[in-house]
């Protein structure tokens, strides 16, 4: 059987790519490993809908959403310890949403069905097909040879098929974090909305700086679904060595933690899971994304913005599966020569100039001493200020005090932080 | 407030499998290399905690894997033979 374009994982960069090339009257396939899209999938909880108005506008009318975000906060949290920021808007905002990644992917694969897409699941990928010239022409799954005009690589972050065609090295520990996370269903949306002082149908993103990985980089979140929330711990694989707690409990011990647990308590677990993600941005990207009947996109190509707090991975892997369609569409022919397009097309979206511009992120997120040093110096300038003895202290004293405390220079700090407000 | 610890096996529990047990997916290539390997880190990065040190050796076992590709990449000797489980078995995330 011939296919013009057939994709690798039905995620939201090969949904979006299947979904615009099925509508231009592409004959199309999705090869999916899973049950069902999404079935293999696992992020944190929240896309921004800011490009998604842009690339995958159709997502207003009806694609899923738990709840509407309005309320970011952050917070520094040490053993005994806790400083919380928390920015919230009164008016309804629709500017992100948490909502289960398997419940929107399978809202994409919808789309791209009725647009005429073929999705196969259960159907593992196990090798790029290339013909004597080097060319791509096709994807081979056991026994199984599916030959194509093009092919779409949107396996994700473990990004096998691109290694096993000698187009990416192996991934390197400095390259990706591992992420765990558990779903914790109250009784009712009610019951999470009580203790989390939210409105009705509100949503919080929350991210956690300092304990959850043993002040190492990285960080905990929460993000609340319709009635349960996401709980997880995302860890920088390269300082492994560090960690005190096994990867799989990091999760269960942020949930344990005395500022968590009356916030979870009753909730009970629905799942758990783990999953890779890029943290170097740009600097893991393939050396090309695109080959001579191939174009990469979403996180195999390394298509995900990390900035410490802020973490986008499904805006990104929507739009380039939009603009590698696009692509294919304007291509005369499935040569690399032709296909650079979609190089030119990265180039003038924000893709391509986002990771770019945050290029050293990566590197600064990876200094240890940068959440390690905020999160105990802020907590302990916090407690000291707020703490009434003998001594009333200004807040520069407050500072002075939990720098001595914790001999954490107040001039590195400094220096960290400009290099924060610089590059984060 | 204490709450219940849950060990990873009981929190595997929540989740949706489907077993390959004919086939495992992954395998470690040498025992006696991670035997030599100082810092087994697989034992202690794998979310699913597939990999147990058991004396000197490791063992692996593949039921509870979530399928990240952890192992395979903080493996400081390149001993994992790793490929994703066949025809749909393996994990099945239905929430997050």
């Amino acid at each position: 059987m011939k296919f013009d374009v057939v994709i690798v994982g039905a995620g939201p960069a090969g949904l979006a790519a299947a979904y615009k090339l099925a509508s231009a009257g592409f004959k199309v396939v999705v090869l999916e490993r899973g049950r069902e899209p999404g079935a293999k999938e696992l992020y944190g909880g929240r896309i921004y809908a800011y490009w998604l108005d842009k690339y995958l506008p159709e997502f207003r009318k009806d694609a899923p959403v738990d709840r509407w975000v309005r309320r970011e906060r952050v917070s520094f949290l040490t053993e005994d310890k806790a400083l919380t920021i928390e920015t919230a808007v009164v008016e309804k905002e629709k500017t992100s949403f948490v909502v289960p990644l398997v419940s929107f992917v399978s809202w994409m694969a919808k789309l791209a069905q009725n647009a005429g897409a073929k999705i196969v699941t259960e159907t593992p990928v196990d090798i790029l097909v290339k013909d004597e010239k080097g060319r791509i022409t096709g994807v081979q799954s056991g026994p199984d040879v599916l030959q194509a005009d093009y092919v779409v690589d949107a396996e994700g972050v473990n990004r096998l098929l691109l290694e096993r065609a000698g187009i990416v090295k192996k991934l390197e520990p400095e390259l990706v974090a591992v992420g765990v996370k558990e779903v914790l269903k109250f009784e009712n949306k009610k019951t999470l909305e009580e203790r989390l002082g939210l409105g009705e149908d509100e949503g919080l993103a929350w991210a956690i700086a300092g304990y959850p990985t043993e002040y190492l980089p990285g960080g905990g979140f929460i993000y609340t679904y319709k009635d349960a929330l996401a709980l997880g711990v995302v860890v920088y694989m390269r300082n492994w060595e560090k960690l005190k707690t096994p990867v799989y409990d990091l999760a269960e011990k942020l949930r344990l933690h005395p500022y968590m647990a009356p916030l979870v308590k009753g909730a009970s677990l629905q799942e758990y899971g783990g999953h890779m993600t890029p943290v170097a941005g740009i600097n893991m990207a393939p050396p090309r994304f695109y080959y001579d009947g191939l174009l990469i996109a979403g996180d195999a190509a390394g298509f995900l913005l990390h900035t410490g707090v802020l973490i986008r991975g499904v805006d990104f892997a929507v739009a380039s599966g939009v603009l590698a369609a696009e692509a294919i569409k304007e291509a005369r022919s499935p040569s690399a020569e032709d296909l650079a397009v979609y190089e030119k097309k990265l180039r003038s979206s924000f893709i391509l100039p986002q990771l770019e511009k945050f290029r050293k992120a990566d590197r600064l997120l990876s200094d240890e001493s940068l959440f390690r040093d905020l999160a105990l110096l802020s907590t302990e300038a916090a407690y000291s200020y707020f703490n009434i003895d003998e001594n009333h202290r200004t807040l520069f004293e407050a500072v002075r005090e939990a720098s001595k405390k914790t001999s954490i220079s107040l001039v590195k700090l400094m220096i960290n932080m400009i290099k924060m407000v610089r590059n984060l | 407030m204490s709450l219940k610890y849950f060990t990873i096996e009981e929190r595997l529990n929540a989740n949706a499998w489907d077993v390959d047990v004919h086939r495992p997916h992954i395998k470690i290539v040498d025992p006696e290399q991670c035997r030599k390997c100082e810092k087994k880190p697989c034992t202690f990065m794998c979310p699913a905690k597939c990999y147990v040190q058991q004396g000197d050796y490791v063992v692996l076992s593949t039921e509870a894997c979530v399928e990240c590709g952890t192992c395979r990449v903080v493996c400081p000797h390149g001993n994992i033979d790793w490929n994703y489980p066949r025809s749909g078995m393996g994990i099945w995330y239905r929430f997050t």
